[in-house]
């Protein structure tokens, strides 16, 4: 990290943070991309924070997590923010003891730190006060063995695999879920009340999952119910929990790409390209052209399929079987686009750092072009079923309703908050491949309920075949992959044939690529919202930390705020309506 | 009723029940019917997780369409079901749901892995997946792949299908069932430490990076803290 003076301290936001703050400012660097990180002192941590927002703009909280260098260096908790108005982003650190894990919790300043927060404390052992709901949330209850992420943590845990198998298997499953429960029983207490018309009546507790059809994965919801109205839900998570974070921290920069597709399974070339894009960041490499373009097609590609399987699904939820068909056909045509370029269908791991694992095969494009043209087609059918279908319109309109203001407050993302009327898109706020020569629309809604959601995705999926058009009608020739022998492979007939191909062949394989020291924080539009990529890089072969921000988590953590109110039927609906991808929330 | 009582009770059972097909040739035809109804009709419990569950409904949609071989009827309660697909990663907080999901189920059952993860754990040798969901249940079909195709599992299926040809209504013991058992891993630790110690690529990585020790650690002590 570059310290010091520089263009970062000439911002007025920062200089003004300075002046009002004075030595709780401790320093101002520079990351790798040039963007500003102020360390903070941890006492007056929540303080800066809201001062932050209320009068420098800084209203969108992206990202909350913890950084651990390892040794007895400080840990640190990084809180990255966006401004709306002015288009700027700004991280935050609190550097904290090993010794004293303590920080006052940013709650009342975002209600999206809430699991962002519970993350940083399951992970790392930062305890949070004021924190309104202090769990575990990843890993169960009950372990015992540590915080994963840190350094001292060994990849496979502390016990032995029959000592981790024997203390899940003993789980006595009701303790574990009552525990769960008290969050949601604390709040009805008393066995019973009377409403003033002399029944007792209690609220009801409805477990739905972690093993349910219409959630989509292994979610666990816990509502409590009045009648058919929900008085309280609580998602519980971590049924997926894969330790992908940890796991990347042993692999090198390369090996991490096939780990990522395994995140969002649902559009797996948007993660690929944007951990590429993240990495290129940190080691400052711009790739070709033609690559460029290579992945605008995948990414475009990629967030129809991963639209088109929310429609199906959200259609069968709701009690339509025949879209699901329908777009399941598409995906399949997709499918077999990624199987022709990568030979996976779904576990593509299609890009490297600087490049793509491949050019194109030939007659790929004409295969997308071939798909781009007669692909509306389906999505008019497919709309012709829904959008006017009065069972779908009294399912879906006037239900799971938020306002922009609300929806930034408790973090939501992508076409969840587009329908809520805030027309934030990274392609368009923070462009990155080129984005900003591409003539496309950002859909916004007005309402702000599950039929908005469904419409600004549909239009998503328009506007995407747009900018497909246009990519298609400007693929330059030339190599796909940089010219840089620190970062792809030369040819193999320069391996053979040269002592420097040899060279860096080797030096490639056997090494790994080296990636300076520094840190970044880099982040795309995919189809579920803004994936933020936080790496960091200590000047060696493999990742200190690699965070991934998924937009899922952030919006299913806002599901309690979009349902409350709603009756227990809408909450399929809901639930089904935000778009959550698990692999992605547990990680 | 203390324990012994309960095995003679079961013991006296299983008497009367072998001596039923007493002819040769009623049980021959038992066979045939019964397992010719129970392979035509398999009705598959899908467990998805993750990435494998996606491919899972490929398999059952338009394209693969695996009603074409009697498994019209994805049930979604273990209640109503023969067959447990379990597709994807399962971690160690999903273990005991899995097996609660696996008791719940009525005999006859059969129980398919399908892919990497659910199979050995994948490339996921971390703290918190599960080495392979048979240290928790019995599983008659490995799907390899990750994730496998469609066709894959429908291969499966089909070899599910080739498996019960074999069984015999006579042979009660692939059908027996211990109440002790229940909730409680398929395994004893020993076999779930050999199975799950770290192998392939991972140990190699550790090895020459020098981050942790590669050999099994019996007890939880033994570990650096
Ligand atoms: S085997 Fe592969 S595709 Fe299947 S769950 Fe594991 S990582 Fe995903």
């Amino acid at each position: 990290m570059k310290p010091g003076p520089n263009g970062a301290a000439e911002r007025p936001d920062l200089r003004q943070l300075h002046a009002k703050f004075g030595d709780a400012v401790r320093s101002l660097e520079q990351d790798a991309a040039g963007e500003p990180v102020v360390f903070v002192a941890p006492e007056r941590n929540v303080e800066i924070l809201a001062y932050l927002r209320d009068s420098q703009g800084y209203d969108l909280l992206k990202d909350v997590t913890g950084l651990d260098l390892g040794g007895d260096r400080p840990l640190q908790v990084v809180y990255q923010l966006w401004s709306t108005r002015d288009s700027n982003s700004l991280r935050v650190k609190a550097e904290l003891p090993p010794d004293h894990l303590k920080l006052g919790s940013a709650f009342d300043i975002w209600r999206a730190s809430n699991w962002l927060e519970r993350e940083v404390y399951d992970m790392f052992g930062v305890v949070f006060e004021g924190h309104p709901d202090h769990r575990r949330i990843l890993m169960p209850e009950n372990y015992e063995e540590g915080y994963p992420l840190r350094k001292d943590f060994p990849l496979r845990g502390r016990f032995s695999r029959a000592e981790q198998t024997r203390l899940a298997m003993s789980q006595e499953m009701e303790d574990i879920y009552s525990l769960d429960e008290l969050v949601v029983r604390g709040r009805s207490g008393a066995p019973g009340e009377d409403r003033g018309d002399g029944i007792e009546t209690q609220n009801m507790i409805l477990n739905i999952g972690p093993q349910h059809p219409a959630t989509h994965g292994v979610l666990r919801l816990v509502c409590e119910l009045d009648g058919e109205t929900i008085v309280k839900c609580t998602p519980h998570i971590g049924y997926l929990h894969t330790g992908f974070e940890k796991l990347c921290e042993y692999r090198t920069w390369n090996q991490v790409i096939p780990l990522t597709d395994r995140m969002d399974y649902l559009a797996p070339i948007l993660y690929n390209i944007g951990y590429a894009l993240g990495v290129e960041e940190l080691l400052g490499i711009e790739v070709t052209p033609r690559c460029k373009v290579i992945r605008v097609i995948c990414s475009e590609l990629n967030r129809i399929l991963s639209h088109l399987i929310w429609v199906g699904t959200t259609a069968i939820d709701i009690g339509a079987f025949t879209p699901f068909l329908y777009t399941f056909q598409e995906r399949e045509r997709i499918y077999n686009l990624h199987e022709a370029y990568v030979g996976a269908r779904m576990t593509t791991s299609a890009s490297r750092v600087g490049g793509m694992m491949a050019d194109v095969p030939p007659g790929w494009l004409d295969g997308v072009r071939d798909f781009v043209e007669t692909f509306p087609n389906t999505l008019d059918e497919t709309e012709r079923l829904l959008t006017q279908n009065s069972i779908w319109i009294g399912r879906t309109q006037g239900v799971g309703t938020i306002d922009g203001k609300g929806a930034i407050d408790v973090g939501l993302c992508g076409p969840n908050l587009r329908a809520s009327g805030v027309a934030y898109d990274v392609r368009k706020d923070k462009p990155y491949l080129d984005y900003e020569t591409y003539d496309f629309d950002v859909p916004i809604g007005e309402y702000g309920d599950v039929y908005d959601r469904y419409l600004v995705r549909m239009e998503e999926m328009r506007q995407s075949v747009r900018i497909l058009e246009q990519a298609l009608a400007r693929v330059p020739d030339g190599p796909i992959n940089v010219d840089d022998p620190r970062v792809i492979l030369p040819p193999k007939s320069e391996v053979m044939n040269s002592i420097d191909g040899m060279i860096s062949h080797f030096k490639l394989v056997m090494e790994g690529l080296k990636v300076p020291a520094g840190e970044v924080w880099s982040s795309i539009e995919s189809s579920k919202g803004e994936l933020g990529f936080y790496l960091v890089a200590d000047g060696g072969p493999k990742p200190v930390r690699c965070r991934f921000r998924g937009p899922s988590f952030m919006n299913i953590s806002a599901l309690p705020y979009l349902v409350e109110g709603e009756l227990i039927a809408d909450l399929i609906a809901v639930n089904a309506s935000v778009d959550i991808v698990l692999g992605e929330i547990d990680r | 009723m203390s324990k012994g009582d309960r095995s003679t009770v079961i013991s006296e059972r299983r008497q009367v029940e072998t001596e039923i097909p007493r002819n040769w040739f009623i049980a021959k035809l038992d066979d045939l019917v019964v397992n010719w109804a129970r392979r035509n009709s398999l009705w598959p419990m899908p467990f998805g997780t993750a990435c494998c569950a996606i491919e899972m409904m490929a398999a059952a949609a338009s394209k693969y369409d695996q009603a074409r071989f009697g498994m019209e009827r994805m049930g979604y309660t273990p209640r109503q079901a023969d067959v447990l697909i379990v597709a994807g990663r399962v971690s160690y907080k999903m273990a005991p749901v899995m097996r609660r999901i696996w008791d719940q189920m009525p005999q006859p059952k059969w129980c398919i892995s399908m892919g990497a993860c659910a199979s050995t754990g994948g490339v996921f040798d971390t703290y918190t997946l599960m080495q392979g969901i048979d240290t928790v249940v019995p599983v008659d079909v490995y799907v390899p792949g990750c994730p496998p195709r469609p066709e894959g599992l429908l291969y499966g299926l089909l070899m599910i299908q080739e498996k019960i040809k074999g069984e015999s209504v006579k042979d009660r013991r692939p059908r027996e069932e211990d109440p002790e058992r229940v909730g409680k891993p398929h395994l004893s630790p020993e076999e779930i430490e050999l199975i799950a110690q770290p192998f392939g690529n991972s140990t190699f990585q550790n090895r020459v990076s020098g981050l942790e020790s590669s050999s099994p650690i019996l007890r939880p002590g033994d570990r650096k803290e």
